[in-house]
């Protein structure tokens, strides 16, 4: 583990995510721009070429913004979520694929500079249905620039995660400003219902996905919340610990050693009665956690050596939640019994 | 999120992702890809339609006419044969390259006999010419030049209440498709306020489109005083002339209403 970022190279995986992403936008794009040349001969090619890079680019934020939900919901769709950045940088690509054409197609070779003219052509900002949509728009594009440019780990390494993170929770502004360009632009021309269905359906489902991914979590978040206001901290994810091993973490100054065997967490002192050994370097061996110094035991429940001998150490009260460990800093006079926190639970 | 330890587990920078986790994804893939070609396939077939309309680019033929420079510039072509009831020649409107009109290129030839290069744009019956920038050459008046001019104001047709839309003539009669309505309605402000002739597009009851070159009461252009209500549903009032093949809708644009 480390906090510097690191190169990952191009592997298997990256290179078939990126092959099927690659496939898909094309299939959309071959079908859209020359299907839609035949079907629609009439038609300039400009305007397919602006509306498919357009909805090309709605579609694959719709499947960016299911991913996290969907992983959420079930773990399972984790492989969609390994290359998400390059989805987020391809969608960037078309939109502003779509940007430039639309800047050329309607702003380019007049009497106005055509990046003045986005923003002032149509200056009716007070009306609802004749809003000008173009400026929506190119917000959104600024906001998909800024995460596409800073989607690199370096970023994520210079800009801190929570600033990296807040960055990136952008997306839902952006896609709320495309919502708004498109209601406000091509729906007021075009008359086929099934547009506005489209849309609509597109963010039930983002909606609704978001909702049922929330809703999964809401009682962990619960009983974290509980804990917090409990005065627990959260000290380490279980699979960090090897069954029948321990792992030392530093709470409230003092090290306690967490311990994993059985499907259960137990945290006692770190410090063994003996001679001060780590017992959190230790292993459980017959139940107990022995001291790899000079194997003094004592039960992982209570800190209580078994008899005949006498030796307690502190215990601490432990929750599971998530996967993640959380330890009420107050130690537990020695030889306490702390009812084990379960690894499922 | 929760790992069973004995769930299959994801590692991306593995070379095989564990096989239960494999074939979710491919399904899944393989749903995203047939739902990106359905969607595809439905916005085609649910486009409003095309109307039919051309755009010449990179096309360039030579022309002669005589130049007519008000109220907006066009070029009067004779007519080959016989014209029968119809006037004697053909009016083409004449645009410069962009978003421009033409006034300045055709300035002080009003009247003049003259050759140049364009790019034809059509729809319906109408005719444009966006002029190759420095082709227009004066050239001495022929015989059958005479008669080719559009005296006045033209004929008055009668006082008329239309309602339409103000559309820039040089995207709508081709060079966009569509060249009309919300989308397309900053590029006609730029067309328009760079001196493209506006135009009334109307809707008869068997959805075909009349064409209102529009001027003020007095004859003037209006290209300034219409841009806010470009690509809006409009109702006008006016007098209705025939300008050559062109027909002209003169009213006070302040009196324009929106619908």
């Amino acid at each position: 583990m480390s906090v510097n970022y690191q190169a990952v190279l191009w592997n298997r995986q990256k290179k078939i995510y990126d092959r099927v992403l690659a496939a898909g936008v094309l299939l959309y794009l071959i079908i859209f721009i020359v299907f839609g040349a035949i079907v629609h001969p009439n038609a300039t090619a400009e305007i397919l070429m602006i509306r498919g890079f357009g909805t090309a680019s709605l579609l694959l934020l719709h499947i960016i913004l299911s991913i996290g939900p969907l992983c959420r919901i079930n773990t399972r769709f984790l492989p969609l979520l390994y290359n998400r950045r390059h989805l987020g940088v391809t969608m960037f690509i078309l939109a502003l694929a779509h940007g430039i054409l639309s800047t050329i197609q309607f702003h380019v070779l007049g009497n106005t500079n055509p990046f003045v003219s986005i923003f002032t052509s149509n200056q009716d900002y007070t009306s609802l249905s004749n809003f000008p949509f173009q400026p929506l728009g190119l917000f959104a594009l600024g906001i998909l620039f800024l995460m596409a440019a800073t989607s690199h780990d370096f970023w994520l390494a210079n800009l801190t995660p929570p600033v990296w993170k807040a960055l990136h929770m952008l997306v839902y502004v952006a896609y709320a400003l495309i919502v708004l360009h498109v209601v406000l632009g091509v729906l007021q021309a075009e008359t086929q219902p099934l547009l506005v269905i489209l849309l609509a359906a597109g963010m039930v489902w983002i909606f609704a996905l978001h909702l049922v991914a929330a809703n999964k979590e809401k009682p962990a978040d619960m009983q974290v919340a509980e804990l917090q206001a409990e005065g627990y901290t959260e000290v380490c994810g279980v699979d960090e610990i090897a069954n029948n091993r321990g792992k030392i973490v530093l709470l409230a100054g003092e090290r306690v050693a967490v311990f994993r065997y059985d499907d259960k967490i137990s945290v006692i002192s770190n410090v063994c009665q003996h001679q001060n050994g780590p017992l959190g370097e230790g292993k459980i061996i017959d139940g107990l956690v022995t001291c790899p110094w000079h194997g003094f035991q004592y039960r992982p429940q209570d800190g209580a050596s078994p008899a005949p001998f006498t030796e307690k150490i502190p215990t601490f009260n432990v929750k599971v939640i998530d996967g993640r460990v959380w330890v009420d800093p107050r130690p537990n006079l020695p030889g306490t019994p702390v009812e084990p926190a379960r690894i499922g639970s | 999120m929760s790992f069973d330890k004995n769930d299959e587990f994801y590692v991306g920078y593995l070379s095989e992702a564990p096989a239960g986790v494999a074939g979710l994804i491919k399904k899944v893939v393989i749903a995203l890809l047939a739902l990106a070609a359905f969607i595809a396939v439905l916005l085609v077939v649910n486009q409003s339609p095309f109307y039919p309309s051309l755009f010449e680019f990179g096309t360039y033929r030579s022309f002669e006419g005589v130049i007519q420079e008000k109220p907006y510039p066009t070029l009067l072509v004779k007519r080959p044969g016989e014209a029968g009831k119809l006037p004697g020649f053909s009016q083409y409107y004449l645009v410069s390259f962009g978003k421009f009109g033409a006034a300045e290129a055709v300035k002080g030839l009003d009247g003049q006999q003259v050759t140049l290069e364009g790019s034809l744009i059509y729809r319906d019956q109408q005719t444009m010419i966006e002029i190759v920038d420095g082709s227009i050459s004066q050239v001495e008046r022929s015989n059958g030049a005479a008669g080719l001019s559009v005296e006045g104001e033209g004929q008055k047709l009668g006082n008329f209440t239309l309602t339409g839309e103000i559309v820039d003539s040089k995207c709508f009669l081709g060079v966009m498709n569509p060249g009309n309505l919300k989308p397309h309605k900053s590029c006609a402000i730029r067309c328009i306020s760079g001196g493209i002739p506006p135009v009334f597009a109307v809707q008869d009851k068997n959805g075909m489109t009349n064409y209102f070159l529009l001027l003020s009461a007095d004859g003037q252009s209006v290209n300034q005083d219409v841009l806010k209500l470009i690509a809006e549903p409009v109702k006008i009032s006016g007098d209705v002339y025939q300008y050559g093949n062109l027909l002209v809708l003169r009213a006070d644009p302040e009196k324009y209403e929106l619908m």
